[in-house]
């Protein structure tokens, strides 16, 4: 409805890309409690949207109802221009909407093949004899990972054993790999060190590049700087900032970031005072979030 | 969040892209199997015996020790599965009762056809199988928990609706009934082999325990098992259905406490309602023995079978021994303490390979 | 006149409901007293409670016989009998208390822990509750209670008798075959054995409520020593499972029991079982009620202070008919 008014990132972008996912004036109650009000965004094939917000404003929700984990109570939420009503992961696994949690991505104690295939596991045989294809899922596992550039040395290893990057990305890699269309990344760098977030970044954007939509989920502006084409500021359930990328500078993000808090800001501030707006060095800076 | 701590000194992995030829030795993924640490427990209990006990070596007494395990590993292998799972089951050993005394009863009382009474204990096992995971994923309250009200209502049940129809404890024998002898060939017969009589359960264990092996390692269930058990949050986003998985689980050892039920009934003819009371332990130590984790997600049925027949073997093997049968459970659980201990040594030996 | 004829309806459908469920009831106590003793009249003394608290454990057919006999007694005193059962000795314990606290006016108790619940059974004493000790174990602790009086049978006693028979037999070696580990009354049976047999006893334990072991476990005692002619069993249950045992061991023992039920009637008519000595169970809950009553209403006391013994007696092929006539009926 007024969807036209609040994305200015419909115009200045260039009309090739096409539109897959789409939020207009989306809301979410729970009982009286707003945690989600009149939220607008657009995700574009082979673009990255970064949703930045503090704690509790509302980015899990936001997640949440993509992911179909929860059905929104107000609003439009479009998916290849059809309105959706989620009520199950599944409806929104099926129209290509893929959800990399922060912590559920993977079973730890399982191991890489069959944690990459898990839920889509491949067989062969039929009836009483139908089974797993273990070695075409292996195959296929290591060629999937080998492509994204991850290295692990035994697919048989359990997940848990592996490092916080490398399981974000053999997350990624899976949801790339079941033709996802767009990808959720629910805070991928919050738990990790700087090299992590690093390579992690990388194949977020290996993903944009492999055509996805993908909607990066973070508090970190840095991090969201460096990859992403449109930014949208959560504040208290509302969105306090949207813009394209051409449209802002990190400096300016990291203040709307900080937005109310002065307080914040200016640590922020004191912490990296050599950060500028140019990507490496942001990244080398070694910003963190203390607050895990 | 431990991942933030454990990421650094791993970082060099993923650099090192040569390194993924180099797999684990042959050895080192053998050893790192869930079972091998309680297998090699079970060897060095069984050559404990044969060493001290003479009569434990002879063909006739490893075929009781074996009907035994049977007993036992029956139960326990579909425990295991429901443990992988990540869930347990309290009522576990008052089921096989349960389902005995349902069988015995309904056929008893309606003067049908054993095989009936059969059918109808095996809708009721797996009844209460389901009716347990529903209320597990309706409640989200832990399954020791809900279980336990299982348990209590099962055993009050069992022993109420007994006295009610019987005016006895114990069910009525229905040595003399219709589809007995058949019913008995099935579940509790004994196959002579070179002049030893084997328990029919023995081979019903094996069957069950292939059956499981091959599921949870090479069907889309079993992946669900692991998974449901592992993280159940992570399974249900990519899409597992928990809900079933679980469910399915707990109806799986409903059927096995069908099955060892059905072997009580048909072995000893009339059951006693106070049965099954206290054997659900058994079969959870069991499957841990066998290298089944309390948390869930990691386990196996060959372990549970292993678990099954280090309790088999210990428990006879003392009586085989002669020991003092007053200090019997001290020796049992020094036994099951040193296998769970020998399971533990080669578990952390082959991690650190 | 609508509102009248609504109440009118109501009040008829609720007595025909109470007349209905009262029906049944009655019915179903009715079929109960002819099949049992024969109706018998009821004692025109004042309806009295009284608590009766053993060491049962669900599903032992034993104790459904002493609580027929106890709640034939309630019948006829005009008694209103609560039984209860509980094996471990603090949860039997806790139900004495709380029929003392209920102000019960007799309690009629097991101690087969003797130490557990002699203080508990004092302080019903002390009370002024009026306690009769039956069944098995404190045949010595009982008097120490301040109890009136005693029924059932001396373990020990019972245990001497069946191993005079087996010497007379000229038996070799018996196993006894305890199914509760701990519980004095068991041992004492199998102690008993042991003191009057002339050769040895071997005492094994097994898991009481898991049949398949306790085959399994007799089983390969018997394998490993196949000296043993006579195993003894200390439940009617145990002793139909330790003649399949037997069966599945290939050896020539034979099977000898403590208690009787239903089916061991039959295998000693079958001669699967040799002989089963009974403590009268029937006859220990019905005088352990009787006797509070009699107390009670009249100040009596049984047995003159000391123990008044429900047993020994044999079941053998002898007399088995006769005993077989009242087992059908479940107070044998």
């Amino acid at each position: 409805m007024s969807g036209d008014v609040t994305t200015p990132t419909d115009q200045p972008r260039h009309d090739a890309t096409v539109e897959i996912l789409r939020l207009d004036d989306v809301g979410k109650s729970y009982g009286n409690v707003h945690a989600l009000r009149g939220v607008s965004l657009s995700v574009r094939q082979g673009e990255i949207t970064c949703v930045l917000g503090d704690n509790g404003a509302g980015k899990s929700t936001l997640i949440k109802i993509i992911a179909g984990l929860h059905t929104h109570s107000s609003g439009q939420l479009t998916v290849n221009g059809e309105e959706v009503h989620f009520s199950s992961p599944r409806e929104s696994l099926e129209r290509g909407i893929a959800t990399v949690y922060q912590d559920l991505a993977l079973v730890p104690l399982m191991s890489i093949w069959r944690n990459f295939f898990l839920g889509a596991e491949l067989t062969t045989g039929s009836g009483p004899f139908k089974r797993l294809d273990v070695k075409r899922m292996v195959q296929v596992a290591d060629e999937e990972l080998t492509k994204m550039g991850i290295s692990v040395p035994d697919l048989e290893r359990p997940v848990g054993a592996l490092s916080g990057g490398q399981r974000q990305c053999i997350a990624i890699a899976r949801a790339i790999y079941f033709g996802a269309k767009v990808l959720i990344l629910d805070e991928p760098t919050a738990a990790l060190g700087v090299k992590q977030s690093g390579v992690v970044l990388k194949y977020v954007a290996k993903a944009r590049d492999a055509g996805l939509g993908v909607i990066f989920i973070t508090h970190n502006p840095h991090h969201a700087y460096l990859v992403g084409n449109h930014f949208v500021i959560l504040n208290r359930g509302n969105v306090s900032l949207d813009k394209a990328r051409q449209d802002i500078t990190l400096e300016q993000l990291t203040n709307e970031m900080a937005g109310g808090s002065e307080l914040e800001a200016l640590s922020h501030e004191l912490s990296a005072p050599g950060v500028t707006p140019e990507p490496a060095t942001a990244l080398a800076a070694g910003h963190r979030d203390d607050e895990r | 969040m431990s991942s933030s701590t454990t990421a650094a000194p791993r970082v060099p992995a993923l650099r090192a892209k040569d390194d993924r030829v180099a797999r684990k030795s042959l050895a080192t993924r053998i050893l790192s199997r869930p079972e091998i640490g309680s297998l090699i427990g079970a060897i060095a209990v069984f050559v404990l015996f044969c060493v001290v006990a003479p009569t434990f070596r002879a063909a006739p007494s490893l075929a009781t020790v074996a009907y035994s395990a049977s007993t036992i590993g029956i139960m326990a292998v579909a425990v295991a599965l429901l443990m992988i799972g990540g869930e347990f089951d309290l009522s576990a050993g008052v089921v096989v009762t349960t389902s005995a005394l349902a069988a015995s009863t309904f056929a008893f009382q309606l003067g049908l056809n054993l095989w009936v009474g059969v059918v109808l204990a095996l809708a009721l096992a797996l009844g209460v199988g389901a009716f347990n995971g529903w209320l597990l994923m309706r409640t989200g309250l832990p399954s020791f928990l809900i279980t336990l009200g299982t348990f209590f209502m099962l055993q009050g049940l069992n022993l109420g609706v007994t006295k009610l129809l019987t005016g006895g404890v114990s069910s009525d024998s229905v040595a003399d009934m219709d589809g007995f002898a058949g019913a008995q060939a099935v579940f509790a017969s004994t196959l002579k082999v070179g002049g030893v009589g084997i328990k029919i359960t023995v081979l019903w264990w094996i069957l069950f325990v292939v059956i499981a092996t091959w599921v949870l390692l090479r069907t889309r269930v079993g992946n669900w098992i692991f998974a449901v058990g592992g993280d159940d949050a992570a399974a249900r986003a990519v899409g597992v259905p928990v809900r079933k998985t679980k469910i399915g689980l707990f109806m799986t050892v409903g059927f096995a406490g069908w099955f060892v039920g059905m072997h009580q009934l048909f072995s000893f003819d009339s059951i006693q309602s106070g049965g099954g009371v206290g054997q659900e332990f058994i079969y959870i130590i069991a499957a841990v023995v066998g290298g089944c984790l309390l948390t869930g997600g990691y386990g196996s049925a060959i372990g549970s079978a292993v678990g099954a027949l280090i309790f088999g073997m210990t428990s006879l093997g003392i009586v085989y021994a002669g020991w003092d049968a007053n200090w019997f459970k001290l020796f049992l659980g020094v036994m099951l303490l040193l296998a769970t201990i020998v399971n533990l040594l080669v578990k952390n030996q082959a991690a650190k390979r | 006149m609508i509102r009248s004829r609504k109440t009118a309806v109501a009040v008829f459908v609720a007595t025909a409901a109470l007349a209905l469920s009262g029906c049944s009831s009655s019915g179903g106590a009715q079929k109960d007293d002819t099949s049992s003793d024969g109706g018998g009249n009821v004692a025109s003394t004042p309806r009295v409670k009284i608590a009766m608290v053993t060491h049962a454990a669900p599903g032992d057919t034993f104790w459904d016989i002493v609580r027929a006999g106890a709640e034939a007694a309630a019948k006829k005193d005009n008694v209103d009998l609560n039984y209860q059962g509980a094996p471990e000795a603090a949860d039997q314990v806790n139900l004495v208390q709380s029929a003392i606290d209920s102000k019960v006016a007799g309690i009629a108790v097991t101690m087969a822990k003797a130490d557990a619940v002699t203080p508990v059974i004092k302080s019903a004493s002390d009370a002024g509750i009026p306690v009769t000790v039956l069944n098995a174990g404190g045949v010595d602790a009982w008097k120490a209670t301040g109890a009136i009086g005693y029924f059932g049978s001396d373990e020990n006693v019972a245990g001497q008798a069946v191993g005079t028979r087996l010497s007379g037999e000229g038996a070799k070696k018996v196993l006894c075959v305890i199914q509760e580990q701990g519980n004095v009354a068991l041992d004492a049976r199998c102690a008993g054995i042991k003191t009057t047999f002339s050769g040895s006893v071997e005492n094994i334990f097994v898991t009481g409520t898991d049949m398949p072991s306790v085959q399994q476990t007799i089983t390969s005692k018997l394998q490993q020593d196949p000296a043993i002619d006579r195993v003894v069993t200390l439940g009617a249950p145990f002793a139909l499972t330790a003649v399949k045992s037997v069966a599945d061991a290939g050896s020539s023992a034979v099977v000898a029991t403590f208690d009787t039920n239903k089916e061991l009637v039959a295998a000693v008519q079958s001669g699967d079982v040799e002989f089963a000595i009974d403590q009268q169970p029937y006859l220990q809950g019905y005088l352990a009620v009787d006797a509070l009553w009699l107390n009670i209403n009249n100040g009596n006391t049984i047995g003159g202070g000391s123990a008044t013994l429900t047993g020994p007696a044999f079941i053998d092929k002898t007399n088995i008919d006769r005993v077989a006539e009242f087992a059908a009926k479940g107070t044998r």
